[in-house]
């Protein structure tokens, strides 16, 4: 059908749908009526009443009853930046452009080979780096203690699909391999791996880990943790991946193999491909609760977004404001995850070209 | 104050009283040195008055204040202390795995933590009160006459104990609501959810002070507990202790003889007293011991200031708090705030 006879039909139905009998039509109304109060209030509070600029404070807000969106004028580069040194933030900054830049050009379908895509993640992923922890080209050296904010949160989700992603394809590769040790050891390791908490494990790898390993493994807090989330990630969407290796008919692969075709030709052109298109779903979800799931790295001691935004308005000037900021970072965690599930939903439709049931 | 117990934490725990005996201290003091920085805990958020953050992302507090005058004992710089962010769980932990020289987290000193966490404490810089707040119109002279009303705590912290203990001790019956974050908490109560509300009393402070109406809260005499916050360091390193009870010292001291950042350079120029000469610096003596330079007293008034300076910045009149001393005062002044002996 049409886009152009859906709508001239789409009028009829809403017609049918919510204003079919007295008694919907009674609820459609009422549901209306209640909608728009919920807005109005809102609009009321976050607009008309609201207190803007940086010159307002407890009491010019108070005065106004509203929203006191002065407390993000004044205070938004703690809740983006947490504890970042003020004068690099400019860093920062750059560095969360970066990410979105790298992230934005691997959505492109044209770029979609190994080559180029590996070319722009290891460009963008150093220059993130240099940009955050200096000590090159001049930059002052930042620790990761330090890092706060956006930045951290990017990096953090980022890091662990980079590093999950590849981990899951493997795990997901031996767990179907034909020597039962391999499959069984690796069925182990994922389930072990599923069965703990997501912040046992951070805890375990930002606190306990640095008593047992050898000195020169230790490393920064910040690395142990993400390799962490990204092992966390890892067991989950091999999880996903097998279930998409299910969904593919055995004689697929039996018919590659008359072909004579080797094990990375079958994995990498027949078997992987559509494992993952069938897995598409499921792995957009598991990325959207990655991205929701950087926030418990608070526990293990650093000042990722929410942290940050707590920052901002545990102080004596702010502290009645609490909601303007929870308010501005879920503003900023919906742009993100709902770009990811748009961007999932095209992908899903571009893959299924070809493959649509009706 | 709000250790909240979670299942990591337990977890972290558990695996640590395994590992805890083989946490080697050594020197920490070279340590220090040779790092270059003194690693304190700050917050993950923050700890209004004690650990905060300002516009431009600075940390500052009483906390801070007092790992930067130590900073400025070790190197004469209060820049070189680095402050890391941690949750109120992970203070003892990261303590012992070193990410942190020493505690100073408006914490204090427990027999647990004491004998069972193998940690040492310095002398205290803070006496905290777990107090109750109550809307002035109830007209309540004491807790007791809140009987059958409603108080309340925030959940799982200390505070709910001592509460709970209290109310059990004196034979008052009254509703505890247990809340889990302190915003929360306080909003229940301005909005009339309770009759009265309980807390550590700094932040109960803040809280009436930044209400919007101060004048209609009144804080009832009951003293539900008492918590000396000391500056707390690993078990067996007793060069270290003797570096933060001297620091605390100096700061004290310098109150009481009235030495301030502003005159401390006229002071040392021409010291009243052969013991405030040496203290600041003027004779030789005051810092071979600890494996200090003889300035280090100086450096401490000179750059961070004396004890009223810091708790008037961060919590007093400098402060939104506008917090008074109370206990946490000069003993000359009727608190219990008092140095060692500068000989």
């Amino acid at each position: 059908m049409t886009s152009a006879a859906r709508s001239r039909t789409g009028l009829k139905r809403w017609r049918k749908d919510y204003f079919g009998s007295p008694g919907a039509a009674l609820m459609t109304l009422f549901s209306l009526a209640a909608l728009g109060a919920i807005l109005w209030v809102l609009v009321d509070w976050g607009l008309i009443r609201a207190t803007f600029g940086a010159e307002g404070n407890q009491e010019t807000c108070a005065a106004g009853g509203g929203a006191c969106w002065s407390v993000i004028a004044v205070r938004w580069r703690v809740i983006l930046f947490g504890i970042y040194p003020f004068e690099e933030q400019w860093r920062a900054a750059l560095a969360c452009g970066t990410v979105a830049l790298v992230i934005l050009l691997s959505c492109i379908p044209r770029l979609w080979s190994f080559g180029r895509l590996a070319l722009i993640w290891t460009l963008g992923t150093a220059l993130f780096y240099a940009l955050m922890r200096g000590g090159v080209l001049g930059l002052a050296p930042v620790n990761e203690q330090q890092w706060g904010g956006l930045p951290l949160t990017l990096f953090v989700f980022v890091a662990t699909g980079v590093i999950g992603m590849p981990l899951a394809i493997g795990l997901a590769l031996l767990r179907r391999s034909d020597y039962p040790v391999i499959a069984r050891v690796s069925g182990w390791i994922i389930d072990t791996i599923r069965s703990l908490p997501l912040l046992s494990i951070l805890f375990t790898c930002a606190i306990v880990l640095p008593f047992m390993l050898p000195g020169f493994l230790i490393g920064e807090k910040l690395y142990r943790v993400v390799f962490g989330a990204a092992l966390f990630f890892a067991a989950y969407q091999a999880e996903i991946i097998r279930g998409g290796f299910q969904g593919i008919p055995s004689g697929q692969e039996e018919a590659a193999k008359a072909l004579g075709l080797s094990y990375w030709q079958r994995m990498g052109r027949i078997v992987l491909p559509q494992a993952f298109r069938l897995a598409l779903p499921a792995t957009i979800n598991q990325f959207v609760i990655a991205f929701m799931e950087t926030s418990l790295i608070v526990v293990v001691g650093f000042m990722e977004l929410l942290a940050a935004g707590n920052t901002a308005f545990k102080t004596g000037d702010w502290k009645f404001a609490y909601a303007e900021v929870y308010v501005f970072i879920a503003a900023i965690y919906f742009t993100f995850v709902f770009g990811l599930s748009r961007y999932g939903a095209y992908l899903e439709a571009r893959m299924n070209t070809g493959h649509a049931k009706d | 104050m709000n250790f909240k117990t979670t299942t990591a934490f337990g977890l972290g725990m558990l695996a640590l009283s395994a590992v805890a005996v083989q946490a080697d201290t050594g020197d920490t003091l070279k340590t220090v040195q040779a790092r270059g920085t003194l690693n304190c805990p700050g917050d993950i958020g923050s700890y209004m008055g004690f650990a905060e953050v300002d516009d431009q992302g600075n940390w500052k507090g009483l906390d801070i204040e007092l790992c930067r005058a130590m900073t400025t004992a070790i190197f004469g710089d209060p820049a070189k202390a680095n402050i890391v962010p941690i949750d109120w769980a992970q203070r003892w932990p990261s303590l012992q795995s070193g990410d942190i020289d020493i505690v100073i987290k408006a914490s204090g000193g427990t027999r647990s933590r004491d004998t069972e966490l193998g940690l040492q404490f310095s002398m205290s810089y803070y006496l905290g009160t777990t107090k109750v707040m109550a809307h002035k119109e109830l007209n309540l002279a004491s807790l007791k006459d809140a009987e059958g009303g409603s108080i309340c705590v925030p959940a799982s912290t200390s505070t709910e104990r001592q509460v709970a203990s209290y109310l059990e001790a004196k034979g008052i019956k009254m509703e505890i609501v247990a809340i889990e974050k302190n915003e929360e908490v306080e909003a229940a109560y301005f909005s009339g959810r309770c009759d009265t509300y309980a807390q550590w009393g700094p932040v109960l402070a803040i809280a009436a002070s930044q209400s919007e109406a101060p004048d209609s809260h009144v804080l009832l005499p009951d003293v539900l507990a008492l918590e000396p916050e000391v500056m707390i360091t690993r078990q067996g390193d007793d060069n270290w202790v003797d570096i933060a009870n001297w620091t605390l010292t100096a700061l004290i001291y310098a109150e009481q003889e009235g030495i301030t950042s502003a005159n401390v350079d006229e002071i040392k120029a021409a010291p009243p007293s052969a013991e405030i000469g040496k203290f600041l610096g003027a004779t030789p003596g005051m810092g071979a011991g600890l494996g200090l330079g003889d300035d280090w007293a100086y450096n401490v008034i000179k750059q961070v200031g004396n004890y009223s300076e810091i708790f008037e910045r961060s919590l007093g009149q400098g402060s939104p708090y506008k917090m008074p001393r109370e206990m946490t005062a000069l003993w000359k002044d009727g608190g219990v705030l008092f140095p060692l002996v500068v000989d």
